[in-house]
């Protein structure tokens, strides 16, 4: 059973083989499938400056293998859309402490059916609204955003699209809600929470980390 | 350019923010069209892309197109022709109308509705495809005779039709087409492992369900898609982009 684990600094301990597996995925799917090429390294992994202590990963974990995965951090910190790409904000940069960044999110090929998008995307709101965050900011290619928008997202346009590595892309910022997480859940048909968080001071530290995932 | 210039992006955030407060699809129609006609557009459709099973006059959400050719359009089929239409399904990126191939010679059904549209002043076309979740296709495709249509305004357009789609959608159903919602999530997941070689066995122990109940996701989406097998279901469900591989 598919399970979104929450990663943070406190935790991390818990997921180093996770956190390897994703970074490797990262790569195979950024850099390999997507051709991003300013991404490309030899060693295989796709790590960026923001894979820092700021970081939050929320990965899709079954059985022990990262099947999918996305990533949190601090709009009050230099981030993406500030450093990166602030030629595609027209609208002012959303920056606040109870907003995030939201990057890397990808499912593995195999995993491709809406489902194990729809509990990401579940997920992430859940995350959201647990701390408090009411509001993640993104660069997503355009035809990502009817996608968004079917799962009940409420997205609002920071700019026009632009031209990033052959495709038009835009900077949003999507408005966490009750009710677009109850909207998602309902699509896929997902009953109850989706995310886990362990805590490395909980018994479960003990055991082998995901092998009860 | 023959039109004062406008700017373009102010435009088309405001038409997002109106978007937000029209009550009814007729309201959107209109201020899509005032909006639009800015850039030269004359006439727009907003349609999903029927799968084979429907007819093109179900599919469609919202459309100004001049009297006679939505008739004539429907009457003729012209849906399974037209080459804009096709390039839809194979792309995910906006695209002008002259960009979709066909052959003149060997498509003469594709070349008759291209020529036909250009008698009712639909001369030029912008195309934006919409590829949803559930395999759900649609596409907003607008036309006129003076277009401005270059790199500046293309951005603009493309977030507008792209809003203005999801409000239509919105306030006509949550997911209008029928076809996108034929199958079941846990249905198309039991076909995309069939169709990857798995057996019900190995489907139940990769989705944590039963085996039993893997074979009774097969047997419905079955029902649903008039296959006699599971092989048949798992091409059906591909022929109609229900799942992918």
């Amino acid at each position: 059973m598919t399970r979104v684990h929450v990663i943070t600094r406190d935790n991390r301990a818990l997921y180093e083989e996770c956190i390897q597996q994703f970074y490797r995925l990262r790569y195979q799917i950024f850099v390999g499938e997507r051709g991003w090429d300013s991404l490309r390294g030899a060693d295989g992994l796709e790590i960026d400056t923001y894979d820092n202590e700021h970081a939050i990963y929320l990965l899709a974990i079954d059985a022990g293998r990262v099947v999918g995965g996305q990533r949190l951090y601090p709009t009050l910190l230099p981030h993406m859309i500030s450093e990166v790409f602030p030629h595609l904000v027209q609208l002012g940069i959303p920056q606040a402490a109870d907003i995030f960044e939201w990057t890397r999110y990808f499912v593995v090929k195999e995993r491709r059916t809406g489902r194990t998008d729809c509990r990401l995307l579940a997920a992430m709101q859940e995350f959201c609204l647990e701390k408090n965050i009411s509001e993640v900011t993104a660069v997503v290619e355009m035809w990502w955003l009817p996608r968004w928008q079917q799962t009940g997202f409420k997205v609002r346009p920071l700019g026009l699209p632009q031209i990033i590595e052959g495709q038009p892309c835009i900077a949003a910022a999507i408005e966490i809600s009750a009710a677009s997480l109850e909207h998602v859940r309902e699509l896929a048909g997902l009953r109850g929470p989706s995310l886990v968080q362990q805590a490395i001071t909980s018994p479960s530290a003990q055991r082998v980390p995901h092998a009860a995932a | 350019m023959s039109r004062p210039s406008f700017d373009h992006a102010t435009e088309a955030f405001d038409f997002i923010d109106r978007l937000e407060n029209l009550p009814s699809p007729q309201e959107v129609m209109k201020e899509t069209a005032n909006s639009f006609s800015l850039f030269g557009f004359e006439n727009f459709i907003i349609t999903g892309i029927p799968n084979p099973k429907e007819r093109f006059e179900q599919a469609v959400l919202l459309k100004k197109w001049p009297a006679g050719w939505f008739e004539t359009y429907a009457r003729e089929d012209y849906v399974r022709v037209d080459p804009v239409i096709r390039l839809c399904r194979n792309t995910v990126q906006p695209f002008e109308w002259s960009e979709a191939p066909y052959d003149r010679e060997r498509e003469p059904r594709a070349a008759e509705v291209m020529d036909r549209a250009t008698d009712f002043r639909m001369k030029d076309g912008f195309c934006l495809p919409i590829h949803g979740i559930n395999g759900y296709e649609a596409c907003f495709s607008m036309s006129g005779v003076d277009l401005d249509l270059s790199s500046r305004t293309k951005p603009a357009l493309h977030l507008m039709a792209m809003y203005a789609f999801e409000r239509t959608r919105q306030l006509l159903n949550p997911l209008p087409c029928r076809g996108a919602d034929l199958l079941t999530p846990r249905e198309r997941e039991a076909l995309m492992w069939a169709a990857a070689g798995k057996s019900a066995a190995d489907t139940g122990d990769i989705l944590g369900i039963t085996e039993r109940t893997v074979t009774a996701h097969i047997a419905s989406a079955c029902q649903k898609l008039d296959a006699t097998n599971k092989t048949q279901a798992v091409a059906r469900a591909m022929q109609y982009k229900l799942i992918r591989i």
